[in-house]
């Protein structure tokens, strides 16, 4: 891929998505481009960029910005978190809760399901009595693909085997041949929606569990700033927000304060 | 880059272990394993008694005295020893093939897996651990998705693989995974599972390089093994080769420094035994 292409591309990925591809990704770029170029038979990820450049924005102008996201996911994935919720952030947020019923529940990167589904089959085990209660569950993410692929609840065996335990797979999961399909009944509980963590994001209501777990990695400072500035104001003063392992509002946002459990660790808004 | 539905349709295509096979690794995993079931198994698989029987008077098998029956043949040996022939002579059609894409010739991943399977013979006496007995079919097959993922790796993705690796420092696990969307860990973990084999044999396959994943001890051993095969390979071809193993691994297995640098030569020695013993390479 040719310097220009390449600074071509992840101008047009930024201006778009704030996904930021530093140099020394072209051989990224290229393998994803490659995969597109088949699928849309274009030949070559050269006769993309070509088509890109030429034409007004349309429906490969947005495959370009899917198909550069990563998409990395699994079922309970680094499980910490979900130790943290199961043992701490739900049991205290329904005693608060309780004169209400509600709860709300964000995944801001929720590719194609496993976070969401776990959220809820963690519910489904330790908190039944949260299933009768009013719960909405948003789950987004920027790429229309996967999203459908999240609203079908269907999954290979691969993905099921990366970190849902067997019991869990035979409760909440019903075998289609090669494919698994999440329950119905839990997976109708999860509104889907496109959003772009990096443009508007009216339509969310105020919140008490939020999850952007491992997705600011992939956005500049300023990005990250303000993606963090906007979460405060949807927030719930006692709400809770969880980023990824290798994520931290330390230096980018001020009014977060870390809570650690046994290790893992959460972020919550500090007193006013 | 790689249809994975068809990767795993491949996956679950490879011919069946034998039952006789996949029974017995239940068999040697469960606490209620009885020498009487054992021996009533092998009985009813000739070509296994016949496997059984010539091993156990062979002349390296320690003892004079012939032994005519599989009760014999099974109490010499024991229960282990015996699970180890059954699932390394069902291993071996398969794990003989050339896979080009990993730079394996002929016979390559078998020598690769035979090393592994006996570093997990031996890592009970460096490690100071319980090791569950299925630690060796984990270690024997722990590559065993290279052979289905290699037919999918064609030189434009070896390309970017290598590109990867190079640019990113990722290693080849972490570079397929990124690239592929499947690793060679995960394609056979699917495998063991096609072959029914019991459930902690395909996580210590699945995470045999990223053990932390697997929350279990066999995937702290399968990656072990491997390190300790990569050691056997290394000192066999006069290289010099440093275990790569996190420190989490290590302290769960109740590893020093001090046991790794003994562990390597006790491996290589004992490596060569069993070669001379089974003509097992």
């Amino acid at each position: 891929m040719n310097p220009d292409d390449f600074d071509y591309i992840r101008n047009y990925v930024r201006d778009q998505s704030a996904i930021v591809l530093e140099p020394g990704k072209e051989y990224l770029v290229e393998s994803r481009l490659q995969i597109l170029a088949r699928n849309q038979n274009l030949g070559s990820p050269e006769a993309i960029i070509k088509r890109l450049r030429s034409d007004s924005p349309n429906g490969l102008h947005r495959k370009v910005v899917d198909a550069m996201t990563t998409n990395e996911t699994s079922f309970f994935r680094d499980l910490h978190p979900f130790e943290a919720l199961r043992k701490t952030i739900l049991p205290e947020l329904m005693a608060r809760r309780a004169p209400t019923r509600q709860l709300n529940f964000w995944c801001g990167a929720a590719s194609t399901g496993q976070e969401p589904y776990s959220v809820l089959m963690l519910i489904a085990e330790h908190f039944p009595e949260l299933l009768q209660w009013n719960i909405t569950f948003i789950a987004t993410d920027l790429c229309g693909d996967v999203l459908a692929r999240a609203r079908s609840g269907h999954f290979n065996q691969l993905e099921v085997n990366r970190g849902l335990p067997a019991s869990l797979l035979v409760k909440y999961f019903v075998q289609h041949g090669a494919h698994w399909e999440f329950r119905e009944d839990l997976r109708r509980r999860v509104e889907f929606r496109e959003m772009n963590l990096a443009k508007d994001w009216s339509g969310l209501p105020p919140l008490d569990i939020v999850f952007l777990r491992n997705v600011l990695i992939y956005f500049d400072v300023e990005v990250k700033k303000t993606i963090l500035a906007k979460t405060r104001k949807i927030l719930r003063p006692d709400g809770y927000l969880l980023l990824g392992g290798a994520e931290t509002t330390f230096n980018l946002d001020d009014a977060f304060a870390r809570v650690s459990f046994d290790k893992t660790t959460c972020y919550r808004m500090k007193p006013a | 880059m790689i249809d994975l539905d068809r990767l795993i349709e491949q996956a679950n295509e490879l011919a069946p272990l034998p039952a006789s096979t996949v029974r017995l690794a239940e068999m040697v995993g469960s606490p209620d394993c009885h020498l009487d079931d054992v021996v009533e198994l092998i009985s009813f698989d000739q070509a296994l008694t016949a496997r059984l029987l010539r091993a156990a008077n062979s002349a390296t098998s320690g003892s004079a005295i012939r032994v005519g029956t599989v009760q014999e043949a099974v109490t010499r040996m024991g229960t282990a020893q015996v699970f180890a022939l059954a699932m390394s002579s069902s291993a071996r059609p398969f794990l003989r093939a050339r896979v080009p894409a990993y730079n394996l010739g002929e016979g390559a991943l078998w020598r690769h897996s035979v090393a592994a399977a006996v570093a997990a013979e031996i890592v009970p006496v460096f490690c100071q651990i319980v090791v569950p007995p299925e630690t060796f079919t984990a270690a024997l097959l722990h590559d065993v998705g290279k052979l289905v993922m290699g037919r999918f790796l064609n030189p434009e993705i070896l390309g970017f693989i290598r590109r990867a690796q190079e640019i990113d420092h990722l290693d080849r696990l972490e570079a397929e995974a990124l690239l592929l969307n499947v690793h060679h860990g995960e394609l056979g973990g699917l495998i063991a599972q096609h072959w029914k084999l019991p459930p902690c044999v395909v996580l210590g396959i699945t995470y045999h390089h990223n053990p932390d994943q697997g929350r279990h001890v066999i995937c702290d051993l399968t990656c072990l093994s491997n390190q300790v095969a990569k050691f056997i390979e290394a000192g066999l071809d006069g290289r010099q080769f440093n275990f790569a193993i996190a420190r989490e691994t290590a302290q769960r297995l109740g590893l020093t420094p001090e046991t790794l640098t003994d562990l390597g030569p006790f491996a290589v020695s004992r490596y060569s035994q069993v070669c001379r013993r089974y003509n097992a390479v």
